[in-house]
Formats: structure tokens, sequence, C-alpha cells
């Protein structure tokens, strides 16, 4: 297995793709090195981004935020910009691991390992976040959402690298919440996220709405008959009921020692409504 | 590319400020780096997956788990570990103080872990408050401590001074006498001690829970394969392939011989080159493995047609444990009031954050095994029927244990140590991976208990049936002792004059399962104490004046017919708890009046233990000395797994031999120069070894009086060189220096054995099983989440009847510690072969968890302990878990009686309950 620390993303993208077996990008590790234990593991490349410049900040734009693929979770809730603008996004990334594990783990690796149960992801969906994707042949802009396809697997081809994220500019009047559960009060994998981003009028009736999931089916899942069920609305009570069942509806989750189908299901409901009524009151609806 | 290749595997950072280089393997994780090649061995190793933050160093100042840092990503940056930072860092120092003053290092394994992350967070925010130090520390699993201690010397670093006490006699709350190496990073643990040359030892195991297996060529698979030095099969094992803690019971290979019956089971080790075992593909092994249908449940292995696991073993029964009196079925069936229940627990990990390890070699034709243990004699005496040898020629040290509670009670890794070391006649060692230690090492037995319990209209216990099954796993380890206990305790500690109870060891294809905390009494606990509260409530008494209306009182037969006429001190803890249920219930009452979906609820429940073997021999021998320079030497054999047993035997010596504990020197339990002071089990030590120590003080202190033919009385002051022995104005001066050494440089020597006086119980279980028995009660306040079927336990108030409190900080950690495996047990902990083998899958209680405890303890003197001091160590879960569950009935209405009530398990519960209460 060769190891490789190449410092700019253009060396990076061709030694990726110009392996010839299995190769892996490193960032903060958390995943990876974890994986490298495994008995089955098999590598004979892995690119470590952490030594291309630029790779570890977060930028704000006159657009947004550019989140590098290389920024620790801990640096964004240190950002304190971005904490105001997107404070749901970063209370996921808040919730990957410990502190310890923060210290180290990317949002850009959380979203590239692929797992159904990734924290961030559900937040960045909902938030509208973009993944700017380097190849050999230079660089596009692909929705969050489009990147995972399934377990442990992306829509990245060979050579590509995500190399930040891109966080739009909130509106005004802009919420997102994010909440999780664990069966513990900390340090586990979700069994149930439910990420909910709003956008109200001047009278605070909601006028746009994202509601994305996690952990109850292969992939992030956006419902879009959730936010349907709350545009328009004030988040009255029977708004809310709405918006649960269309959460629940859209789960699709599995059966395992963390959940059944069943609490999995009605769990997503209970969030949704939860973090709705967060999001709401992040915007400035009262 | 070479050229850069080369320049990236050779990396330099500031480790502690010194400037150091390595070379660097890809992939190499900083946590390896740096305990292989730095020797940074205070960089302990938990889990290897950033589940346990043991590894927790700082990188440019921030925590980071070392274990997921690639070590490449060091170079250039500055590292600092725990043994750096207290010789650098104030905040550091501070720690160091602080934890100590209350007992926040117990086994010391996460502490290295623990500081580094504390040390991060005072250096940002010099005054934390409890949830700042819950954040900070929230990735750092502890076992032992329950925490809050922890989050108490976080918050009090640098502001308080130590607890010194001049003589650190009994009832003196002193910082423990090893607690300085647990604390500064020099502890050795299992895997702290090995030459780094040393060959290593890799198990190969069953991947299947039951399965037939025959090997390739081994040989030629040993000589084909670089780097390997031998393969150690059963052919391998000179003595008998054959061990288990309860000789009549032994039944466990070493290696399996044609079938596995767990998953996880040894069948052959590997050993060799560490680079070699490290990179090692397990695939290209040559074993075959078929596949065979498992039993898996006590049901499963209780059908007729079941095979059996072994084959002497009728119906797959290993044994069964029987107390009967008076009439119980007729009494049931005349009583004013009846409950019953059918309860069910699940196998429980014991989850110490140190993998099993160890280090062994031959030296002048003796085998020497240094390796973490609860029972170093035990494993001589395992040793010495493995490996066909001399007894004189194994010698068993010990080194530092980080965690026990039980299942380092049994042998893991010692015999492929020692035959791999007898075999190459090469310094070897093993360390256990997350996964194999929770693979192969032994389990809490899960339980099936079928059980009814009566009372008449006021109040009064009628009679009680419990049948309990328990899931003893592929092999027997202590099931034996849970299937003798469990009858003898399901009664809890109350009068029952119309009494029987049954259980029964069944074997199944599931992990070994053996001692943890309690042996059976917590699972049994579960169904008694949630059964006392449904009769409670069908009374209509209020729950805690039920129970005092019926607990054991001195001179009260308990359900053996054994009679203590004093020290039973269960009314005490409930009346303790009274004050707490009479505010804790009308707060609930009232938050619950103005909150649907969030309630809460109030739990109490009690529980008693007897320490030390049941109505078995169960000595300890502690030697003690007095060298020529006036040193007082104590060999303390009793292992400290945390606990603090080498603090309260020494606290007990000191205070008998009326000299200032500080003054002790205390040697560890080497085999080869400690007797035995029997296995670290069964809330023994403080009571058993706890007495060898006063009487060898004792009689140490009446060979000083006898020298100067003073009265029994005098004072005694051992100085530099000399005695004085003062008798009111008459002052004795013994000069040392004119006494002859003994072999052990001593000119003065004790040695006493204590064994605790017990009765056999007869057929029916009566006699007199224990000398004594410690009592406990705890109430908890929880809040239920019934939308999501959440538990979060808010206070726990614990009362515990110690006898004396030797030493009140360690007897506080202990309750704390208990309570926290406790609420694991019952909310959240579930060993699934096959699903839950690390610390990601298998839950245990993190920082945040555990809520303030309060604690009061009782002290009912005992007549035979120490100063009148109880066992401690198993009691303190015991009420735990049935306090909890009987709180969240209390707060929902909900009877769990399933446990762990996972938030799943519980939301279907409700879900269950209102479409019930809908319907009808």
């Amino acid at each position: 297995m060769r190891y490789e620390r190449p410092d700019t993303m253009q060396a990076a993208t061709a030694l990726l793709a110009g392996a010839e077996a299995k190769s892996f990008v490193l960032a903060g590790g958390t995943d990876l090195l974890v994986r490298m234990q495994n008995d089955d593991f098999e590598a004979d490349l892995i690119v470590d981004i952490k030594a291309i410049s630029g790779m570890a900040k977060v930028t704000e734009t006159d657009d947004g935020f550019v989140i590098g693929a290389g920024v620790p979770s801990v640096a964004l809730f240190e950002d304190t910009a971005l904490v105001a603008a997107w404070p749901g996004v970063v209370e996921a990334a808040n919730l990957i691991g410990s502190t310890q594990i923060q210290g180290r783990c990317t949002i850009v690796g959380n979203l590239c390992n692929a797992s159904p149960a990734a924290d961030s992801v559900p937040a960045l969906v909902a938030a509208g976040a973009v993944a700017q994707v380097a190849g050999p042949s230079g660089t596009r802009d692909v929705a969050v959402i489009d990147i995972p396809t399934g377990p442990g697997k992306t829509s990245l081809a060979k050579g590509e690298i995500i190399q930040a994220i891109l966080l739009p500019k909130p509106n005004a009047r802009t919420g997102d919440a994010y909440l999780r559960f664990i069966p513990r009060t900390e340090m586990d994998i979700a069994v149930v996220g439910v990420a909910v981003n709003l956008t109200l009028n001047e009278d605070g009736t909601v006028i746009a709405a994202r509601v994305a999931l996690g952990a109850v089916g292969p992939k992030v899942i956006l419902v879009d008959t959730a936010a349907k069920a709350v545009i328009g609305s004030k988040l009255e009570d029977v708004v809310l009921q709405a918006l649960s069942e269309s959460c629940s509806a859209a789960c699709t989750p599995i059966n395992d020692k963390r959940g059944t189908v069943a609490f999995r299901t009605q769990v997503a409901g209970v969030l949704a409504r939860r973090a709705a009524q967060t999001a709401y009151t992040r915007a400035g609806g009262k | 590319m070479m050229d850069k290749q080369m320049a990236y595997d050779i990396i330099s950072f500031q480790l502690n400020g010194q400037l150091v280089q390595t070379e660097l393997n890809a992939g190499e994780r900083l946590s390896a780096a740096l305990r292989d090649k730095m020797h940074s061995r205070d960089v302990k190793i938990g889990c290897d997956a950033g589940d346990c933050g043991a590894c927790t160093v700082l990188i440019d100042g921030a925590p980071v788990c070392a274990c997921l840092t690639p070590a490449h990503q060091a170079n250039g940056r500055e590292v600092e570990t725990l043994s750096g930072l207290f010789l650098e860092n104030q905040h550091a120092k501070n720690l160091a103080d602080s934890f100590q003053n209350y007992g926040a290092a117990q086994c010391g394994i996460c502490t290295p872990g623990m500081m580094v992350s504390a040390v991060a967070l005072l250096n940002n925010n010099p005054t934390p408050n409890s949830d700042d130090v819950a954040n900070a520390l929230g990735g750092v699993l502890c076992r032992c401590t329950g925490y809050r201690a922890i989050i108490d010397a976080v918050i009090a670093a640098g502001t308080e001074t130590s607890p010194y006490d001049a003589k650190g006699h009994t009832g003196a709350g002193i910082r423990r006498l090893d607690g300085l190496q647990k604390v500064n990073g020099t502890e050795q643990f299992g895997d702290d001690i090995a030459p780094s040359d040393a060959l290593v030892i890799r198990v190969i195991r069953s991947p299947f829970h039951r399965a037939c297996f025959h090997f390739g060529d081994l040989d030629a698979w040993a000589k084909g394969t670089p780097g390997i030095e031998t393969v150690l099969t059963c052919v391998d094992v000179k003595g008998e392939n054959c061990f288990g803690v309860i000789p009549p019971f032994a039944d466990q290979p070493v290696f399996a011989e044609r079938e596995a019956r767990f998953r996880g089971e040894a069948v052959a080790a590997i050993v060799g080159l560490a680079s070699s075992i490290e990179n090692f593909d397990e695939s290209g092994f040559p074993v075959v493995w078929e596949e065979r249908p498992p039993s898996m449940t006590v049901f499963e292995a209780m059908e007729r047609d079941a095979p059996l696991l072994h084959e002497h073993r009728v119906g797959n029964i290993m044994c069964g444990g029987f107390v009967s009196r008076g009439m119980p079925d007729a009494t049931l069936n005349n009583s004013d009031a009846t409950v019953e229940g059918h309860f069910s627990t699940s196998f429980v990990e014991h989850a110490y954050i140190e993998p099993e390890a160890g280090f062994a070699l031959v030296k002048d034709g003796r085998v020497e095994v240094y390796a973490c243990t609860q029972a170093p004699v035990m494993d001589l005496d395992e040793l010495e029927k493995i490996l066909g040898m001399q007894r004189a020629d194994i010698r068993i040290v010990p080194t530092g244990i980080g965690g026990g509670f039980g299942s380092k009670l049994d042998i893991s890794i010692q015999p492929y140590l020692a035959i791999a070391a007898l075999k190459t006649g090469k310094p070897v060692r093993i360390t256990y991976s997350r996964t194999e230690s929770m693979q192969s090492t032994t389990k809490r037995h899960p339980a099936e208990m079928s059980v009814k319990i009566g009372a008449s209209k006021n109040g009064k216990l009628t009679g009680m049936v419990f049948d309990g099954l328990f899931n003893t796993g592929a092999y027997a380890s202590w099931g034996p002792t849970v299937s003798n206990r469990v009858p003898v305790h399901a009664s809890g500690p109350y009068v029952l004059e119309n009494y029987r109870a049954e259980a029964k060891g069944i074997h199944t294809n599931g992990p070994p399962s053996g001692a943890f905390r309690g042996f059976g009494v917590p699972q049994a606990a579960i169904a008694q104490e949630s059964l006392f509260d449904e009769l409670a409530d069908k009374l209509d008494m209020d729950r805690l004046e039920f129970r005092l209306l019926n607990v054991l009182e001195n001179n009260d037969e308990t359900v053996c017919g054994q009679v203590f006429a004093q020290g039973v001190g269960i009314r005490a803890c409930f009346e303790g708890l009274r004050p707490a249920w009479q505010t804790e219930r009308k707060a609930a009452e009232v938050y619950n009046s103005k909150s649907k979906i969030l309630r809460r609820g109030v739990g109490i429940a009690g529980g008693w233990y007897g320490c030390g073997n049941t109505s078995l021999p169960n000595p300890s021998t502690i030697k003690s000395g007095i060298r020529q320079d006036g040193t007082i030497v104590l060999h303390q054999g009793a292992m400290d797994i945390g606990q603090g047993a080498n603090t309260a035997i020494a606290q007990i010596f000191a205070t008998t031999l009326d000299v200032p504990v500080h003054q002790l020197e205390l040697v560890g339990p080497d085999t080869d120069i400690t007797p035995d002071a029997g296995k670290t089990s069964a809330s023994r030590q403080t009571f058993v070894s706890g007495n060898a120590a006063r009487l060898s003080a004792q009689a140490l202190r009446k060979d000083i009086i006898k020298l100067v033919n003073a009265p029994q009385n005098a004072q005694i002051e051992i100085g530099q060189g000399e005695i004085t022995i003062s008798d009111g104005d008459i002052v004795h001066r013994i000069d040392l220096a004119l006494l002859t050494p003994d072999a052990d440089g001593f000119v003065l020597r004790a040695q006493e054995t204590y064994d605790p006086p017990t009765k056999p119980l007869d057929e029916n279980g009566q006699g007199e099983p224990y000398a004594q028995f410690g009592y406990a009660a705890h109430l908890v306040v929880v809040e239920v989440d019934t939308a999501m079927g959440t538990t979060r336990p808010i206070k726990f108030v614990a009362a515990h009847d110690v006898g004396h409190a030797v030493n009140p900080m360690l007897v506080k950690g202990q309750i704390h510690g208990g309570i926290a495996q406790g609420l694991g047990m019952a909310l959240m902990e579930e060993y699934i072969p096959g699903q839950t083998e690390n610390l990601h899958d298998y839950l245990i209680p993190t920082i945040g968890d555990i809520p303030p405890i309060e604690t009061i303890i009782v002290e009912e003197p005992d007549a035979h302990g120490p100063f009148g001091a109880k066992g401690l160590g198993e009691h303190v879960l015991i009420p735990t878990a049935p306090a909890l569950l009987n709180a969240i009935k209390d707060a929902t209405g909900i009877r769990i009686t399933n446990v762990p009530a996972t938030p799943s398990r519980l939301r279907a519960a409700i879900r269950m309950h209102y479409k019930e209460q809908a319907s009808g």
C-alpha cells in the first residue's frame, strides 16, 4: 500500500485517476483508519489531501460559505458567521462522534463515507448545499443530495475528489435545525436524523421549506411532501401533524438492534415536528 | 517520485517538547507510533476505533483520538500526552491533585484520556461548569467511576488542597496510596510492559457460533509465511487442555479440539514478529470450517432434540441451585394478594476499557507471566494444570489492571502466553483487540425468570416462588456460582417464611457467562423488586412503607434460616431514602400535572449480597514484616482492580498496628513473594483480606510488645532503625540493628490467615451461606419522553450499609460506579454475539448519561468484618436496575419486564399500552 501526500488538487486527482487498483482519499481519517483494520480491507493507494493548500479553511464569500475538505468539524462551530447562518448544519457536525473525533473528522468525509446515518448529510441537504467536485478534467458542482447513491456508495467518478462544500447565504428569515435520535446521550450512530430548513415571510408564514431524513433509508431522503405540508402555514398543530405523518411515510428503514422499523418510522415523525419548531423559532417565527 | 515517497515516510514532530523523528508505514496510526516507536505508553488503547477516547492526545493543543489520527499528519506539529503535560502544564498538575482527591481515577486506564481532554478544556476555559466538562469529556469512556467524581475533579482543579490525614486510619477518606501513578501516566497495564521486540501472539477464532473444523498443513504454512515463528493448537497443550474456575465443572479447552462451541472460541494461535502479525491476513490460514446449527437461547438448548454442548450434561443443564422453606405454594394460594411475572435479561459485557493483555518469558527454566488479572493464584492453579508443570516453575506477576468487574477472574490470555513462551523460548506478548475481548471473554448471564409473590392485606409478605433459567453459554465458568447464589438471594433482604427458589444454568452456544458484579443477583433483583412494586400497588400501600414492613431485622431468619444478631442494615437504608422519596414523588406529581409527553417518575429498590464464597472455604493470607531500617512492609496480595484494595487493606493494617498508613511499603501480589489473598470477587477483599491484614498487624504488634514485655495497650512508634514503645511514662526502645533479619530481610514478621465462618447448605438450601451480608437501597428520578421512549435519569439517592466505611471516598467511588453499570444494564446494554462486538455497537453509559448521585453511608457494624466493615463491590449495582424500571412504571404506567429498556422497546410498550387503553 502506498501513501501519498500531494500538495495540489491536480496532483491528487492525477494520482487517483492513475491508480491501478483500489485507492482511498484520506482527510481526517476517522472512518478510513477504522476500515483499514478490517481483515478484508484492501487498498493500493491512500491519497492524503490535508497538505493541499486551502483545504483546511472556511471562507465566507458573497454567495455563502466554502468549507474545505480538510476542515475538521470542530472548526465549524468556532466560525461564528457560519453558526449564525446555518446553526442546523453546525449542530449536525457537532454530533459526529465526540470532541476528540470532531478534532479530526470532516463533513466532506462524512458525506463521502456514504453512511445512511451520517449526521451532517441531512442538514446539508436541507440547507441546499452543493459539493464542489475536482477531477482530472476540472471541477463541477453537484448537489449534496446527489453524492450518496447507497450505503458506502457515491456518484463520484474515478479520480474525483470533493474539494469543498458550498453553503448558500441564507435568505432573510431563514432557520435550520437538525435533531437525531440515539439510545444514549452522546457518541453513537444516528438511528434517525431529521433536518429542517424554513424560510418565513414577514408575518411568519413559511414560504420555503426543505426537510431531509437520515438513517431511515439507504441514503438521505428529501421529503417534498413534508415541505409542501408546511409551506403556507405558521406550523399550526394540524400542520405539524401532517409534517410528522409525511416524514414517517417517507421512511424505508432497516430493522436492527438500534431500532425496529416501526420505531424508526415513528421517531422520524416526532423529530421532524420538534426540528421544525426549532427551525421556525430560529427563522424568527413565534 | 521515489524521493518524495521517502520524505513522507520519515516524519518529525514535537512530542512533549522534544523533537522526535520516526519512520512510518502507510496508514499507521499515531497511537501505535507513539506507543511502539516512542515508548509513550501513557497513551492507552481501548478500542482502536475512536469509541473510548483513552488514547486522547493534544495536537497543537486540540484533543484528538490518536487511534484515528494518521501518524503522517503529525508531521511538523506539536503532540502532547499525559506524561508530558503532567510535568509542564499547570492545569495538568492541578488535575492530578484533584483527580486523586476526588477518587476520579479508579483503575486508571481511562485517566490519561480524561485528563488530557480536561487539560484542553481548562486551557480554553479555566472555570467550566458541569455541562462544559461533560461536553469536553463526552468522548472518553470510563467503566469504573460513574463519571461524577471526574466532573467534580475537573471543576475543582486548582481550587482545593488534599484531604490529607496524618494517620490515614480507617474512617478517613484518604487518597489512594497508589494514586499518583494513575494520574501521571506511569501506571503499567498489561500492554505496557513487554519489550518492543517480543514476539506477538494472535489467536485464530471460530467465526461461527458452532462449527467443526480441521486444519491443513500448519507446519508448511508456518514455514512458508514470513515472520511466523510457530503455530499453537491443542497438541501444544502439554498438560490438560481443560480449564475452569470451579474445578469440578472445568470444561473449557485452551484450544478447541474438534468443534468450536461459540463464536470467538480459540482453535489455534500464531506466534511471530510484530510486523508479520500486524499484516497477517487470516483468510490464508489453513483451517476449514463446517458450520453447525447452534442453540442460542436456553429454550432452544432445552428442547428435547437439542444437541448437547457437553455430553455428560443431560438436557444441557449444567447445574442448579435450590432453597426452600415453609409451604410456599399453599400459602400463595391462600394469600390476599398475589402478583406474578416473567422477566428476561440480556448478555451484558463487562466493557472494561483495557482489553486483556500481557507478556511472558522463560527465565531459568521457569515461565513468568505478566498480565492483567483479578486472581493471580487462580491463574497459577490453572497454568499448573494446563502446562503440566511444577507449580514452583510458574510465576504470575499481575500488572496494573484496567478494570475487571468479574471477567478477569477467568484466565484468557495467560495460557497462550505461557505456551508460546515455552515453545519458542522467547519473550512473547499478546493484546486482545476490542472485538476479541468482547467475543471471547465472559458475560453476565441472560436470565429467564418466572416469579410469584404474595402478601396479606395488611401488607406482610406471605410467600414467594422463583424459577430462573440462566444462560451460561458454552462453558461453565462461574455458572455454578450463579446457580447457587441466586436462590439464596432472590428473596431480597426481606422476611419470607414460605419460599422456594430454583435456578438452573443452561448451556447454549453463546459466549461463556461468568462472574459479573453480583453473580446473578442483579437479575433476580429485577424480578423481585419489580413485583414488590406491583404488590404494594395492588394492596394500595406506599411502595417504600411496604418494603419497610417486610425488611429483615437483627435476629430474623433469612430464607436460608440464617440469623444475624447484629448488622442487618436494610431498614436504615430504606429509612435513609424516605425524605427523598416523599419530596421527589410530590415534585414528579407537580411536574406531570403540566407535562404530557415528558413524564417523571420515582423508583426505589433494595438489595443484599452475601460477601465471600457461598458455604465454601474462602481464606486470605496477609504477610507483613519490619526491616532492620524500620520499614514496615505489607504484602498486599488482594488485587486492586481499581476498587482501592491497596488503600483500604493498608488502612486496616495501619489502624491495627497503630502506625500512620503512609509509613507502609506495599509489596504487590507477585506469586513468588506474596501469599494468596484470594481472588478479587464476591465483595470479599475488604472483609476477608481486610481481616487477614488486621490479624497480621495484630500478630506483628504483639511480637513487638512482647520483646519489651509491655502491656498490650502500649503505644508503638516505628522510626528509623528503631521501635519506641511507650507504656505511660515508661519508654522502651528496640534497636532493630540488633535483631537478625530473615531471608526476606525482616527482623519481625507476621503472616495470618482469615477464613469467614460459614456452614454448608442442606438439600433445602438451609444453613449459613455467608458470614456477612451487606445491604443497599436506591432511589431514582427519571424523565421519560413518551413520544420517543427515552428514559433520562435525573437524580439518584443511594443508601448503603457498609458496616464501617474504611475509606468513605472509595465507598462513594464504588457506589457511583455500580450505579453506572446498573443503569447500563437497565437501559442500554445488550450483548448480541455477532452483532455488538465493539464499543460503537455495544453501548455503555457515557459521561452525559449519569445524573448526580447522592450517597448515604449507613454503618451497622458487622460481627465479623474488620472494624465492623462489610463488602460493597457487588451491592452497588443490585438495586439500580429495578429502581429504574420501577421509576419508568411510576412515570408511564408501563412495566418493562425485558431489559434493557431500550427506547425502541419502551416506545413499543407505550404504544401498545395506549392502544389497549383506547380499545378498553
